[in-house]
């Protein structure tokens, strides 16, 4: 038998050791604790988060608040299912290109992106993702009851899906939406347009560039993503169909009459210097007062909100997009959502599928939105139950009058799923479009001129 | 003595010394390629084995978006090229752009340098200064006059033109004042280089001549014309030449000031290949048009390298 014999340096290390357990013991507790208490809703769910543990996975977004938050809350993710998130930002400019090579080379970088809608017919037709079906309908992978598949924005499903297929899952979407200055309105007793016929009016009533005020503006910078994000749902308003007796056509009078509304509204009412601006731009000058209105994505109410910046906070309100001479109204329903990169070991696909499930669930998107600690909350959530929840609600509604009604519409009712061509060449069209709206708008060309040109142009992309 | 001796009987007469140095020269040469093996490997990996990929990448249909209409086309996309307007107006925007700012840029260096010549203080600040443009990077140079300068209502140019009575102008807007802006940005930032090039000439031509020339009282006019343009002309055509390479190519700071926009105004033959390639995913049509500059540029430089040889 030994007998324990305590030496000088023994004795120091005991008494170290104890010193650290009684100083920091509580806190690592505390810790743990709470730990436990913020995974205990995902812990609900019947499926072993762990079953993929070990993995690292690279997940490619755009720097965005509403991806920020995400990456905030990634450390519960990790403590959840042991698997490492490493996420790498790419401005939206470049994400695109960046997760088509990666997907083209079969490299499997970024096991997921932040990935645009309207790339997952090409994504599907070249087998680069997964669809998401056999994920959500395995249980050992996904507890149904406990994700509610259904709860999540029908029409931001519904573009994620390539004949009945999902290939990615959303995340954080938006909507169009009328934006207004309410004091502007009512000084000439305006009212939010409900028809495109009045928003046109209603410009030229409040138009006074001598006072440095424009009437309206809308996205005038050319790319698949800029003007090609407004210009759908005006030529799906004056009637236009992209698929027509099942050919993609983009010219013809329905287009023309909605490219020479854009092209006239953009000339007479809307600064010049939006034919070069995106939404950030639009935003930016509605926020200091510039412009009397625009209709943009919903989720710009955060710029024009902004305190150290706007100085319109309490004079905003909004309204649905207004109603074209068809009748319909046309939103945009555009996400960011997650696909599985189909490059991937099985292990890491399922690591993957985990991280989505994470990401896209209730709790998540709850406590990305509003129950986020930080200052900026998420206005995208991808839930109807979120969308439902007062104190939701409340955050939201202090954007100005009228907002999560506005929104809310928009996104069950003024929507369609067609709202843009869904095929693999998108990427091509959505650019040739682009620059054809381009050059109509800077007078290179007549708006029939560039809208048959861009037709002779799309032809041979559809012929295969 | 008697070693050498034994030596040489041992082996033959003469022969030894010459098959010795053959035998040293052949290990040089081998030591000397060992040597260059790295430098010429990596030169091959990054240059010309991209070069081949990219002609043999060219013979191919390779669209992402119909991935199974994908196969060998030989020619066919280089028949298509010859009918495309778009890639014969992107072309002559090239040669547009090309020839108006080397010629900005040569007329425009080569005032200012004989202008500060004739500095007898600041030449240095003078130099310095001038540089500048030179050294930032054409994206950041893109950005600076997209977003300050040439904004309409709320850019510098503007509120200059603005307040000259000029009226405000859509300067990125419209196709003819995108194209002059264009070339304005690139004239901006490289004529520093011909002005530095030219400078160095100028301060190396013997006075003398001039001396001379004075002596013969021909006029200061007469003395540019005759003296410093001929004597300078080694040094034009080596900005032309170089110029001009870059200028076919220039790719980063009209991408950021316009995207070839409005409409295709401004869209260089470098832009139109990579909207091709990574826009429309149209890998194979848009090698053909990055092959179609190569040959443009190898013509145009081969051309300016032939007159320069010529008297």
């Amino acid at each position: 038998m030994t007998s324990f014999k305590p030496t000088r340096r023994t004795l120091l290390k005991t008494g170290t050791a104890a010193a650290a357990l009684a100083t920091f013991g509580p806190a690592v507790l505390r810790r743990a604790a709470a730990q436990d208490a913020d995974l205990a809703p995902y812990k609900s769910a019947s499926i072993d988060w762990q079953q993929a543990s070990g993995e690292t996975i690279t997940v490619a977004v755009i720097p965005a608040s509403y991806f920020e938050n995400l990456i905030a809350l990634a450390p519960q993710f990790k403590a959840l299912s042991g698997i490492d998130v490493r996420f790498e930002k790419i401005p939206p400019a470049q994400i695109r290109q960046k997760s088509v090579i990666d997907l083209t080379s079969k490299t499997g970088t970024y096991a997921t992106h932040a990935a645009d809608p309207m790339y997952y017919a090409l994504y599907a037709a070249n087998k680069w993702v997964e669809p998401l079906d056999a994920y959500l309908s395995d249980k050992s992978l996904t507890d149904s009851s406990w994700f509610k598949f259904d709860d999540i924005i029908p029409a931001w499903r519904s573009a994620n899906g390539i004949d009945g297929k999902l290939y990615g899952m959303p995340y954080d979407g938006e909507v169009t939406i009328q934006v207004y200055r309410k004091d502007l309105y009512d000084a000439r007793g305006l009212k939010p347009a409900d028809t495109l016929e009045a928003y046109m009016s209603n410009a030229a009533a409040l138009n006074t560039p001598n006072d440095r005020v424009w009437g309206a503006a809308l996205r005038g910078v050319a790319g698949a993503g800029q003007n090609m994000y407004i210009y759908p749902s005006i030529f799906r308003e004056f009637g236009g169909d992209w698929m027509k007796g099942g050919k993609l056509t983009v010219n013809g009078p329905e287009a023309e009459a909605a490219l020479a509304w854009y092209v006239d509204i953009m000339r007479k009412y809307a600064p010049t210097a939006a034919a070069n601006w995106n939404w950030p731009d639009i935003a930016d000058a509605f926020s200091q007062g510039t412009v009397a209105s625009y209709i943009d994505a919903h989720s710009s109410a955060s710029v024009i909100n902004n305190a150290e910046k706007s100085k319109v906070i309490g004079k905003i309100a909004y309204a649905r997009w207004p109603k074209g001479p068809s009748g319909k109204r046309t939103t945009s329903i555009w996400n960011w959502g997650f696909p599985i990169n189909a490059a991937l070991p099985e292990k890491r696909r399922k690591a993957t599928w985990l991280f989505i499930q994470w990401a896209a669930s209730a709790e998540t998107q709850a406590r990305t939105a509003h129950r986020f600690a930080g200052l900026t909350k998420r206005s995208g959530v991808n839930r109807t139950s979120i969308w439902r929840d007062p104190d939701y609600i409340k955050l939201m509604n202090g954007f100005g009058e009228n907002f999560v009604e506005a929104a809310m519409q928009a996104l069950q009712d003024d929507t369609d799923v067609d709202w843009r061509p869904r095929v693999p060449q998108w990427p091509a069209i959505g650019d040739t479009m682009a620059t054809a709206i381009q050059s109509a708008l800077s007078g290179q060309a007549t708006v029939k001129a560039a809208l048959d040109d861009a037709q002779r142009r799309i032809e041979p992309m559809m012929r295969g | 003595m008697a070693s050498s001796a034994v030596t040489s009987a041992e082996i033959g007469s003469d022969a030894p010394r010459s098959d010795f140095g053959r035998v040293l020269a052949q290990r040089e040469r081998r030591f000397a390629a060992a040597l260059l093996a790295p430098a010429f490997l990596a030169l091959l990996a990054t240059t010309t084995f991209p070069l081949i990929f990219l002609i043999w990448t060219s013979a191919f249909r390779m669209d992402l978006a119909m991935p199974f209409t994908n196969g060998f086309v030989g020619f066919e996309n280089y028949q298509v090229l010859l009918s495309d307007e778009r890639f014969w107006s992107s072309l002559l925007v090239s040669l547009i752009y090309t020839g108006s700012t080397v010629a900005l840029q040569v007329v425009i260096g080569l005032a200012l340098a004989l202008l500060v010549m004739d500095m007898k203080r600041g030449q240095g600040w003078f130099r310095v200064i001038a540089i500048l443009p030179v050294v930032l990077s054409p994206a950041v140079v893109g950005m600076i006059w997209r977003t300050f300068m040439l904004a309409p209502e709320f850019g510098i140019v503007d509120f200059l033109a603005i307040n000259a009575g000029l009226g405000g102008k859509n300067w990125l807007g419209d196709p003819l004042l995108a194209m002059v802006s264009v070339i304005v940005i690139h004239t901006w930032q490289w004529t520093p280089f011909a002005f530095m090039v030219l400078l160095a000439s100028l301060a190396s031509l013997p006075e003398d001549i001039y001396e001379a020339a004075r002596l013969d009282r021909a006029t200061a006019w007469q003395r540019f014309r005759r003296i410093t343009l001929p004597l300078l002309r080694p040094a034009i055509v080596m900005v032309v030449i170089m110029r001009t390479m870059v200028a076919l190519t220039a790719f980063a700071a009209i991408f950021t000031v316009t995207a070839g926009g409005p409409g295709t105004a401004t869209e260089i033959l470098n832009l139109y290949a990579y909207r091709k390639s990574f826009t429309e995913l149209s890998i194979g049509y848009g090698s053909a048009l990055a092959v179609a500059l190569l040959i443009v540029t190898i013509i145009i430089s081969g051309v300016l390298f032939a007159m320069r040889r010529a008297k």
